[in-house]
C-alpha cells in the first residue's frame, strides 16, 4: 500500500517537472521568434508574440523589459513606461531596465513639476528601491529563522549565556527592521493601485462624468495613483499631488 | 436723521430719478443706421472696411443684419459702443466694423443693413464701391485724402511670388511676399498669413526692410519669405496673405505752421492690403532612371560615416554615425537603408537632425546612429552605405555612398572559437547616455505565474512555518519535561514499565534449572517493583496480603488481584523449592508475569 502510493507520488512529480520543462522551453522558444522579429523592426508581430506569454499567464522582468522596447518603437510611449514599471517591480535592480524607465519618462509631453514628496515615505522608498520583494521577504525569513534558532538553543538546550543573549536581541532587531521594510515594499508595490496613463489623448475632469470640466491635459507616460472607482471614471492622484478623474481605459494599472 | 442718513436718501432719490428718466426718455427716442466705407474705389488686391452706426436712446442697442455680398468675403472686425447721458438723456451708439474682400471688380452697392427694434425695422443708408482690376488707374482721387499719387503708382500694395512655377513634388518653393508703402505708417503692419494648402510650410524669416524705386515711386519695402514644399502633384494655390497697417489719414500742410501738433495726435487710418493668390502646378518625379531602392527623398546631399572605435572586442557594440548633409527636405529625407550583414547584428540606436536656412535654401543635416555589433574576430568592413535620392536642379536621379570601413575584431579571454556556444552576456548596453533605450534582453529570465507574491506562496509559507512549528514543539517538549520532573509519583508510574522491562530481561538470563532460586526470586521482585512504582510505594515490605489490599482500595479487578496473587504465590513456593520446577515451569512463569503486566498496564488504578 504505502509503495503504491510512494510510487504514484513520485511519477506525479516526475509529470509534473516534465510539464513545467515543457512550458518553460515553449515560452523561451517563443520569446526567442520575439526577438527575432525586434531585430527585423517588425516590432508588431515581436510585440504580439511577448504579449503571447503574458496571455499563458507567466511574467518576467525580462519579458516586461522587451515588451517596454517593442512598445517604445512603435510610438506607444504609454504603454513602453507601463511595461518598464512592471518590470522594474520583479527586478528593480536591473540597470537596463532603470535606465529605458527614466529615458523613456523624460519623453512625457507633461512632466509634473513642484512635486512635494513626504521625506519619510521617500527615505524608505529610497532603501527598499534597489531590492526586490523577493529578495526582501527571503531576508526577513533568514533573519527570523536566526531568530527562531536562538530561541531554541534558549529554551530547549538551556543555553543562556551573554552571547546567546545578545544574538536573541540583534536576531529580534533584524528581523523586525526587515520585516518592516517588506511590509512596505509590498504596500508599495502592490497593494497601493499604481497605474500608467496610456492613451494618446486624456483630458482630466473635475468629476466622474463627461460633462465635467477638464482641469488639465495629462499625457501618456505619467505615473499615477488610483484613489476611488465610481463607474467608468477613476479618480487618480498625480505625483505633484493634483487629483481629478479619467476614463478607466485611459489608465492601465501597473 | 444723521447727515450720512439725508446723504443716502438723496442719493438714492436721484438714482431713482435719473433711472425714471432713462426708461421713459429710451423708449421713444428712434434708432438710426447710418453705413459708411473708409474707401468708395479700391483695386481687386486691396480691402475696404465697412462701418454700420447703430445709434439710439436705449443701451440695448440691437446688432445690424448684413445681406447677402457675394462679390466680397466679409470678415467681422469687432465692435466699439459709446454711451452718454445728457441731462438725463440716455444716447448710445455702436460702431460694427466688417472688412470687405473684393472677389470681383466692378460696381457694387451696399443697401439693406438694418436693425430690427420693439417691432420696426431700421435700415441704413446705401453706399456704393467700386471695385477696378488690379493694377489699373483710379477713375478718380479718393476723397479720404490719402497720399496717393496715381500718376506715380499706387501709395501701398503687397506682392506674392514664387521662384518656381513648375516644381516637382516635394522640390522647394521659396514664396515671397513684399510689402510695398510710399506713405508713411503708424505701428507695425498686421500680417494674416496665406493659406498653403497641399505645402509643407517652413518660415523662411523676414528681410531687414529697404528701399526701391518702382515706376518712379520710392517705396519702402518689407519682405518675407517661406520655403514651401508641395506634397502633392496637379495645381495648388497658394492663398491671398493680408496686411492691415494704419497709414497717414491727412495730406501734410507743410504751411501751416501748426501742422506738426495735429501729425502729432493722428493715430493715421487703417487700411488693409492683399496679395493675389499664385498657383503653381506641380509635377511628378520622373519614372526614367528612377533607381529601385529610390524611397522619395529629393533635394542634394551627401553622406558620411564614421565609427567610434576601430578596435573592438567580439560582441561589444561599435556604433556607426551616418550623416546625411544637404539641401531640400531634411524632415522627409529617407533613413539609409543597410542590407543585413554576415559579420555583424546591426541595431538603430539614435536619429537626430539639424534644420539650416543658409541663402533662403532649406537644408541641414540628419543624423543616424546605428550600433554594428561583429559577430567573428578578425578585420571585418563595414560596407558601403548607399543613398539615393533626386536631384531637382539637374533634373536627375543620383546615389552617394560612403567608404567602407575597416574595424579591428579582437577574441576576449575565454572565447571558445566556437559559434554554437555564444560568448556574449545576455544584454548587450548600448547605450551610456540616455540618449536611447538600451537593447531587448536575449533570455526571457525566470518566467513566474503572472500575479504571484512570494508572501503568499506556499514554499515561502512552509519554510517560515517550520522553525515556528519546531519552536512550539520544542516548547511543548520542555514544559512536559518540566512537569514531569514535577510530578515525582507520577514519573515513578510512568517508569515502572521500562523498569519492569528491564528486570524481566536480566530475570531471562537466569531462566535456568540450575538458576531456578535465583530466576523465580528476580521474577517476583519484578513483579512487587512494578506494583510499588505504580502505586508510589516502597517495594521493600509488601507482601502478597498487602498488595491484594492495596489494590482492592484502588479498585482493580477481582479477577486481576487473584491473578497476581497466585503468581507472586507460585514465585515464593519456586524459590524455596526449586528442585520440583523444571523448564517448562520456568519458560510459563516468564510468560505469565509478562502478561500480567501488561493487563497491569492497562488497569487504570484509583
Amino acid at each position: 500500500m504505502h509503495r503504491k502510493l510512494s510510487l504514484i507520488l513520485f511519477v506525479a512529480v516526475l509529470i509534473s517537472c516534465f510539464t513545467v520543462n515543457v512550458v518553460a522551453q515553449n515560452q523561451a522558444e517563443r520569446f526567442k521568434r520575439a526577438n527575432a522579429f525586434y531585430q527585423d523592426k517588425d516590432y508588431v508581430s515581436a510585440r504580439s508574440l511577448y504579449e503571447a506569454i503574458l496571455k499563458d499567464g507567466y511574467e518576467s522582468a525580462a519579458l516586461y523589459y522587451n515588451l517596454g522596447n517593442t512598445a517604445y518603437k512603435s510610438g506607444d510611449l504609454g504603454y513602453a513606461v507601463l511595461y518598464y514599471y512592471r518590470g522594474t517591480r520583479l527586478d528593480p535592480t536591473d540597470l537596463d531596465l532603470r535606465n529605458n524607465l527614466e529615458f523613456v519618462s523624460s519623453l512625457s509631453q507633461v512632466q509634473m513639476e513642484g512635486v512635494e514628496l513626504n521625506p519619510v515615505r521617500s527615505f524608505f522608498e529610497d532603501i527598499v528601491g534597489s531590492y526586490s520583494l523577493s529578495s526582501l521577504a527571503w531576508l526577513t525569513s533568514a533573519f527570523f529563522i536566526l531568530f527562531i534558532l536562538v530561541l531554541i538553543a534558549r529554551i530547549g538546550f538551556s543555553l543562556n549565556n551573554s552571547a546567546i543573549r545578545v544574538s536573541t536581541v540583534f536576531a529580534l532587531l533584524l528581523c523586525l527592521v526587515v520585516a518592516g521594510l517588506t511590509t512596505f515594499k509590498y504596500q508599495t508595490d502592490y497593494l497601493r493601485r499604481r497605474a500608467v496613463i496610456v492613451a494618446d489623448e486624456c483630458s482630466v475632469l473635475s468629476g466622474p462624468s463627461e460633462k465635467a470640466d477638464v482641469e488639465f491635459d495629462g499625457a501618456p507616460g505619467l505615473l499615477v495613483e488610483i484613489i476611488e472607482t465610481n463607474g467608468d471614471y477613476v479618480n487618480v492622484l498625480f505625483a505633484n499631488k493634483r487629483t481629478g478623474w479619467l476614463k478607466k481605459e485611459i489608465v492601465a494599472v501597473i | 436723521m444723521p447727515v450720512e442718513g439725508r446723504i443716502y436718501s438723496i442719493v438714492v432719490i436721484l438714482l431713482l430719478l435719473v433711472l425714471c428718466t432713462t426708461v421713459y426718455g429710451g423708449s421713444n427716442d428712434p434708432i438710426s443706421v447710418v453705413v459708411s466705407l473708409d474707401h468708395d474705389e479700391i483695386s481687386m488686391d486691396e480691402a475696404v472696411l465697412l462701418s454700420v452706426v447703430v445709434s439710439g436712446g436705449d443701451q440695448n442697442l440691437p446688432r445690424p443684419h448684413m445681406p447677402n455680398l457675394p462679390m466680397f468675403e466679409v470678415y467681422s472686425q469687432g465692435q466699439s459702443s459709446n454711451i452718454s447721458i445728457v441731462n438725463g438723456k440716455v444716447s448710445a451708439s455702436v460702431n460694427y466694423r466688417y472688412l470687405l474682400m473684393p472677389t470681383r471688380p466692378g460696381k457694387f452697392p451696399i443697401q439693406d443693413i438694418a436693425v430690427v427694434y420693439n417691432n420696426h425695422r431700421y435700415v441704413g443708408n446705401t453706399v456704393e464701391i467700386s471695385v477696378r482690376k488690379s493694377g489699373a488707374v483710379p477713375t478718380q482721387k479718393k476723397k479720404t485724402g490719402v497720399v496717393d499719387d496715381t500718376e506715380t503708382g499706387k501709395p501701398y500694395y503687397l506682392e506674392a511670388v514664387v521662384d518656381k512655377k513648375n516644381p516637382y513634388v516635394n522640390e522647394q518653393v521659396t514664396l515671397t511676399l513684399k510689402f510695398y508703402i510710399a506713405v508713411r505708417y503708424h505701428r507695425n503692419p498686421e500680417l494674416t498669413e496665406p493659406t498653403t494648402t497641399g505645402f509643407w510650410t517652413e518660415l523662411l524669416g523676414n528681410k531687414a526692410p529697404y528701399r526701391e524705386r518702382v515706376n518712379g515711386r520710392t517705396y519702402r519695402v518689407i519682405e518675407r519669405k517661406y520655403a514651401l514644399f508641395p506634397t502633392q502633384t496637379g495645381e495648388l494655390t497658394i492663398g491671398r496673405a493680408t496686411i492691415r497697417v494704419a497709414v497717414d489719414s491727412k495730406r501734410k500742410n507743410y504751411r501751416d505752421p501748426f501742422g506738426m501738433f495735429g501729425d502729432m495726435f493722428d493715430t493715421g487710418k487703417e487700411v488693409s492690403v492683399r496679395s493675389l493668390p499664385v498657383k503653381v502646378n506641380v509635377r511628378p518625379l520622373p519614372k526614367e532612371g528612377r533607381p529601385a531602392d529610390f524611397t522619395g527623398t529629393i533635394g542634394d546631399f551627401k553622406i558620411s560615416a564614421r565609427v567610434d572605435k576601430r578596435e573592438v572586442e567580439l560582441n561589444q557594440p561599435v556604433t556607426v554615425t551616418i550623416k546625411i548633409t544637404g539641401v531640400g527636405h531634411v524632415k522627409a529625407a529617407a533613413e539609409p537603408d543597410i542590407p543585413d550583414q554576415d559579420d555583424f547584428r546591426i541595431y538603430r540606436a539614435s536619429s537626430s537632425e539639424n534644420i539650416s536656412k543658409a541663402q533662403d535654401r532649406i537644408g541641414g543635416t540628419k543624423i543616424y546612429e546605428e550600433v554594428f555589433i561583429p559577430k567573428r574576430p578578425g578585420t571585418l568592413t563595414i560596407p558601403a552605405i548607399n543613398y539615393t535620392f533626386f536631384n531637382p536642379a539637374e533634373e536627375k536621379y543620383k546615389r552617394v555612398a560612403t567608404r567602407p570601413i575597416r574595424i579591428n575584431v579582437t577574441k576576449p579571454d575565454g572565447w571558445t572559437g566556437s559559434e554554437e556556444i555564444p560568448f556574449t552576456q545576455s544584454e548587450v548596453r548600448i547605450s551610456s547616455d540616455s540618449r536611447d533605450i538600451r537593447y531587448i534582453k536575449e533570455s526571457p529570465g525566470d518566467l513566474v505565474p503572472m500575479g504571484e507574491v512570494i508572501l503568499t506562496s506556499p514554499l515561502y509559507i512552509i519554510v517560515n512555518g517550520i522553525p515556528l512549528f519546531a519552536l512550539m514543539a520544542t516548547i511543548l517538549i520542555c514544559k512536559r519535561q518540566a512537569k514531569l520532573s514535577s510530578d515525582q509519583s507520577g514519573a515513578r508510574a510512568r517508569k515502572a514499565g521500562k523498569m519492569a522491562r528491564k528486570r524481566l530481561s536480566s530475570a531471562r538470563a537466569l531462566a535456568k534449572v540450575s538458576t531456578a532460586s535465583e530466576y523465580f526470586a528476580e521474577l517476583h521482585l519484578t513483579l512487587t517493583s512494578y506494583i510499588a512504582d505504580k502505586l508510589d510505594m516502597s517495594p521493600h515490605g509488601l507482601t502478597i496480603d498487602l498488595i491484594t489490599d492495596l489494590l482492592s482500595q484502588r479498585q482493580a479487578p477481582e479477577s486481576l488481584i487473584e491473578e497476581v496473587a497466585s503468581t507472586l504465590q507460585r514465585c515464593d513456593f519456586a524459590r524455596f523449592a526449586s528442585a520440583s520446577v523444571n523448564q517448562e515451569d520456568i519458560d510459563n512463569a516468564l510468560e505469565t508475569v509478562t502478561e500480567l503486566m501488561i493487563k497491569l498496564e492497562g488497569t487504570k488504578l484509583a
